[in-house]
């Protein structure tokens, strides 16, 4: 696979296993570590680009909100590798491997509108897209949200 | 300390069990096969060492190698799972608990808990911080993230929605459109 250093990526694996993450071994992975712990380390990190190898897992979604911004402040590209659909909208370019092989790489939004591909890989979609996707085809809604706020706004007001 | 319930959610710091330096075949000794497959491993992956494998697949092992004790305790077991996945580790859960055994699942991910768990355990030290029967509790946004078809039915609450405690897609879609036509 191939990193543009000025991107941000999330790549969605459901075997992350050691021969997957062999590909990545010339850059620093961080994996195991909570939400102080990860803060601390990306205060004095150095390199321009950081893989998250499945780290989100262990933050709750406000953690990772505020991970995410510290990496914007101090100018640093991260790749979050993960299996949980729902972190796919941390990032605005996705790549999606299936039995060691990338099957769907692109814009996350536009990935997202292969509902039909994501749910046969077993992937699914994020909840949030899933049901105003839902909405969309029962004609409540013309467009697709991104999180659960502007959705819960929208749909009630 | 006495955990109420067949299968038991927990939120807690908990350290994920390893058995680095083992292969497959020398953690799943108990009826082996039977075991993985019903965990759904590969059965082509035996000879790997632990620390080779993914976060899943040591999951499955653990599981596997658990599979006959009375008290089946999984550190993170939805780490590098799809819903999929956890749905069908859902189904089995029921029917290991079915056979007399107990289930705590220790995890990050509350989505596991969801149509599964029958008590909700917070634990700090080695103490009951919080206790609950639903996910749907409110109170344990402190500790955790809820599954999201939870908290999208708080949020409409806090916009004067009350919608029922759904924990299916579908049945939520017929409720708003109700609602809305």
């Amino acid at each position: 696979m191939k990193i543009e250093s000025d991107k941000n990526y999330v790549i969605l694996n459901d075997n992350i296993d050691n021969t997957f993450m062999e590909q990545f071994k010339e850059y620093p992975i961080i994996e195991n570590l909570g939400y102080i712990d990860l803060k601390k380390k990306i205060e004095f990190f150095s390199s321009k680009t950081i893989f998250f190898k499945e780290t989100f897992y262990y933050l709750k979604e406000e953690e990772k909100e505020e991970i995410l911004e510290l990496l914007i402040r101090q100018k640093i590209n991260y790749i979050i590798i993960t299996s949980n659909i729902e972190d796919v909208l941390f990032a605005n370019n996705l790549v999606i491997y299936k039995d060691s092989n990338i099957v769907l790489e692109g814009n996350t939004k536009e990935i997202l509108k292969k509902e039909k591909d994501l749910k046969k890989l077993g992937y699914g979609l994020p909840f949030v897209v899933d049901l105003s996707l839902q909405l969309n085809y029962y004609d409540i809604f013309e467009k697709v949200y991104y999180d659960i706020p502007s959705l819960v706004e929208d749909l009630w007001n | 300390m006495e955990l109420i319930g067949n299968i038991i959610g927990v939120i807690e710091e908990a350290k994920e069990d390893d058995y680095a330096g083992l292969k497959v075949n020398e953690i799943v000794t108990y009826k082996k096969e039977e075991a993985l497959k019903m965990v759904k491993f590969d059965l082509e992956k035996l000879d790997i060492l632990f620390e080779n494998l993914s976060s899943k697949d040591k999951n499955k092992v653990i599981l596997a190698k658990k599979l006959h004790d009375k008290e089946i305790k999984l550190v993170n077991f939805s780490k590098g799972m799809l819903k999929k996945d956890i749905e069908y580790f859902q189904t089995l859960f029921k029917k290991i608990t079915s056979y007399g055994r107990k289930i705590i699942l220790v995890d990050k991910n509350s989505e596991i808990f969801l149509n599964c768990v029958d008590h909700i355990y917070v634990i700090d030290k080695e103490q009951i911080m919080y206790e609950t029967r639903t996910i749907f509790d409110k109170y344990l946004k402190k500790y955790i993230d809820l599954p999201k078809i939870v908290e999208f039915i708080a949020k409409s609450e806090e916009q004067g929605i009350r919608l029922d405690q759904y924990t299916e897609l579908d049945e939520l879609l017929k409720a708003i459109y109700r609602i809305k036509s």
